[in-house]
């Protein structure tokens, strides 16, 4: 989902305009200034569609008309502004299978809320089922999806992401293995190509467990996943092996991970420091820079006599 | 909006009921040319004022108003009614309300009645609606005909409309579309 989210096309801000609606029932209650729509409901503005079974639509005092009433209006107003104008819905709010469209992504959960001055949408779900995005059949989900309407940028609450298209590769003849990242915070930047995850961030590849509070995901034009960058600690696991440091890069081309600053590698009761500790993932090979260390011979006793 | 125009059925309704405490006799119609089912009381250009609590709640025009002792029956022609509700009610948010049908058809006592041939509403506060033809049946106006409305925020089309008189419910029924104004930054 992050790729293919961040690799689309520049969003546009939502335009101007009323929303369009379709429902079985429409209520009207002026003195809640309010509108409530049940059964099959549609909202549209823009390339934005929203479906629901319920919607309230919240007025507030539009300022555009409000600044009208103190000052003549310098054009003449179009049939429908005029006929619509005076208030405004400020927020609306969708409830039961919700459903939102737009371009070639989609989403869906238990309520939306759209706040139209701050151009968000915001997705909620149940602990069983909770809010998706999903852009083809890569999905992003969470426990709370900020959805930014002028620029598409995802703020989402316990992200649950499985980084797929940093699968695939060329020149590695191994199948992919996914990426799968847990955090309690994942911002997505649509404009940066950039995906920022923060506080607890997990990685998993395979055997390999990555913990560090910070991990920024970097992406080329074509949604691919070029570069993980975590900073702020970093502990590696991979089976008996541990490695730390201040920083780490995945380059998800070479499918390495370059721990630095005061870097060390824990393997059975070595320990080694260096400049730099380059972990190839895959091969699981390891190269240290200036490399200083504490050998345990005893603990390879075993090695390279093919036991 | 519905309400009021329900409103306007029980001023008219009103107008007919205190009409119809006079002789049933009209004195432009001779009794011997009366046709079996002539009105017991036929009025021409008819302008009228409902008064609750010492303050007029509503006032009106018709061109003609017939009214029928049996069942209380009344039928008004190019009826108009300006409803001025109450401050604190639902309907206050509206402002005064004008009321136009080219038809009303009711029983009195039974308090009900049909609107029909375009019915027309306009708000104060903006607020515009028109259909065919629409019903009341004891605090209860509906319609299952199309609705055109519009007002500050909202326009709709609507199949069908339910609402009660006092404002409480006001809702266009059987599939909606429509715009509403929205915000922006």
């Amino acid at each position: 989902m992050v790729p293919l989210l961040l690799a689309a096309a520049a969003a546009a801000a939502m335009p101007e305009g009323p929303l369009d609606f379709k429902a079985k029932d429409m209520r009207i209650e002026p003195q809640q200034r309010r509108v409530l729509l049940d059964g099959d409901v549609q909202l549209a503005r823009g390339d934005l569609r929203v479906f629901g079974q319920h919607a309230v639509a919240e007025y507030g005092d539009d300022p555009q008309a409000q600044a009208a009433t103190k000052k003549p209006p310098k054009r003449k107003r179009t049939r429908q502004e005029a006929t619509l104008a005076g208030q405004s819905v400020q927020r609306f709010t969708v409830e039961g299978n919700v459903h939102v469209q737009r371009g070639t992504r989609t989403a869906d959960g238990d309520r939306g809320v759209v706040d139209m001055p701050a151009q968000t949408m915001v997705l909620t779900g149940t602990p069983a089922v909770p809010p998706v995005v999903r852009d083809g059949s890569e999905t992003l989900s969470g426990e709370r999806i900020l959805i930014r309407l002028d620029s598409e940028d995802l703020d989402v609450v316990r992200p649950k992401v499985v980084l797929k298209r940093s699968m695939a590769e060329e020149g590695h003849a191994k199948p992919a293995v996914p990426v799968r990242v847990e955090a309690d915070r994942l911002v997505l930047l649509h404009a940066r190509k950039l995906a920022r995850f923060t506080e607890d961030v997990v990685i998993h590849r395979g055997d390999a467990v990555v913990r560090s509070p910070r991990m920024d995901a970097r992406y080329d034009a074509e949604g691919q996943l070029t570069l993980l960058e975590l900073r702020g600690g970093v502990d590696v696991r991979q089976g008996e092996r541990r490695a730390t440091g201040q920083t780490a890069d995945y380059d998800a081309k070479a499918r390495t991970l370059v721990l630095q600053g005061d870097p060390k590698l824990y393997d059975q009761g070595d320990v080694l420091t260096g400049d730099r500790i380059d972990l190839a993932l895959d091969s699981k090979e390891v190269r240290v820079e200036k490399a200083k260390g504490r050998l345990r011979p005893e603990a390879h006793k075993g090695e390279g006599s093919g036991q | 909006m519905g309400s009021q125009i329900a409103s306007a059925f029980s001023g008219v309704i009103a107008l007919a009921l205190v009409a119809g405490c006079g002789k049933p006799e009209s004195p432009t119609i001779s009794p011997i040319s009366l046709p079996e089912d002539a009105p017991d009381l036929s009025l021409k250009g008819v302008a009228f004022a409902r008064l609750a609590e010492g303050r007029v709640v509503a006032r009106g025009t018709a061109d003609r108003l017939d009214y029928r002792r049996s069942g209380g029956r009344l039928e008004a022609t190019y009826g108009a009614a300006t409803l001025y509700p109450q401050p604190g009610t639902n309907l206050a948010s509206f402002g005064a309300t004008r009321v136009v049908a080219a038809r009303v058809e009711g029983e009195v006592p039974a308090r009900r009645g049909t609107a029909s041939s375009g019915v027309r509403l306009d708000a104060l506060r903006g607020d515009t609606a028109r259909t065919e033809q629409v019903h009341l049946d004891g605090d209860v106006l509906r319609t299952d005909k199309r609705v055109a409305a519009r007002g500050p925020g909202y326009q709709v089309d609507g199949n069908g409309l339910f609402a009660r008189t006092d404002g409480s419910v006001i809702q266009f029924t059987g599939g909606v579309v429509g715009k509403l104004q929205a915000g922006t930054r």
